[in-house]
């Protein structure tokens, strides 16, 4: 796959291999599912799904999930007053939740 | 691209995307299609396990109508149609409890001749209690305040303000 913008050729660490939209490899990571519904949720919302990239990482009993979304797609992700975020964050939460993992989702600004 | 986009062009991009949603969370689901009116539809997701997307007092279901919506807004910018989700019979088992609860309130209100305000309510929730209120005789009602505190008062016919 290509990635678009702003990222640097040291960002091998991406969790995202997948080309197909509907494929649910490459989410095997912490965070199983949750993982799955943010990278879906985001991709449905952005004008460039490929420039979606979910990381995880462990943090004391939690899962932080960061979002990088292409900077024109920041708006949709957040949604006026912050209603579209919120709204990820209660769907990722309830899925995290299914696996006993307690998520925080921080959306990256590049 | 927008322009001329159908309601059920949008419920179709809904259904698409709720479905693919279910999915990641290891269920299934069917999803339902129903147009209430020529701009408002709804889509009524049903089966095992559904439960944990209403989530407490609906919240869950209110994250998912939100998305939803925001998914089909990205496709459809210039349509302002109303995109309601539901999940395992909640909206409908909710409205239906509305529904009885404004019954009895109209009829103590009958009774006492005493307006009632009640808590404050989604819009939706207030078209539940006005389209229930306006079928029974002796009782009015109407809404008050600003969202998100905008509330129901139930009064008597004779008392009650015109309003909306």
């Amino acid at each position: 796959m290509t990635i678009e913008g702003g990222y640097e050729p040291g960002d091998v660490n991406v969790v995202d291999d997948e080309v197909d939209e509907d494929g649910d490899q490459g989410n095997q990571a912490e965070g199983g599912s949750a993982t799955g519904v943010l990278e879906y949720l985001a991709r449905s919302l952005a004008d460039d799904p490929d420039a979606v990239v979910v990381r995880t990482e462990d943090r004391r009993g939690s899962v932080v999930l960061r979002l990088h979304v292409a900077p024109d797609d920041m708006g949709r992700v957040i949604g006026r007053r912050g209603r579209t975020a919120q709204a990820i964050r209660t769907l990722v939460g309830v899925a995290g939740a299914r696996d006993e993992v307690r998520t925080v989702v921080d959306i990256v600004d590049d | 691209m927008a322009e001329g986009m159908t309601l059920q062009e949008q419920a179709e991009v809904a259904r698409e995307f709720l479905e693919g949603l279910v999915e990641r969370y290891g269920l299934d689901a069917a999803v339902e299609v129903r147009e209430l009116d020529e701009e408002t539809v709804e889509l009524a997701a049903t089966g095992e396990g559904l439960g944990i997307l209403v989530g407490p007092k609906g919240a869950t279901l209110a994250a998912l109508q939100d998305v939803t919506r925001a998914v089909v807004q990205r496709r459809f910018p210039t349509r302002t149609d109303r995109i309601l989700v539901d999940v395992a019979g909640y909206r409908e088992r909710r409205a239906a409890a509305l529904r009885r609860f404004s019954q009895e309130v109209a009829s103590e209100v009958a009774s006492s001749g005493e307006l009632r305000a009640l808590e404050p309510m989604s819009p939706a929730d207030r078209k539940v209690v006005h389209d229930t209120i306006v079928e029974i005789e002796g009782v009015e009602s109407r809404s008050e305040g600003e969202d998100p505190n905008r509330y129901v008062v139930i009064a008597p016919t004779a008392t009650a303000n015109v309003d909306a």
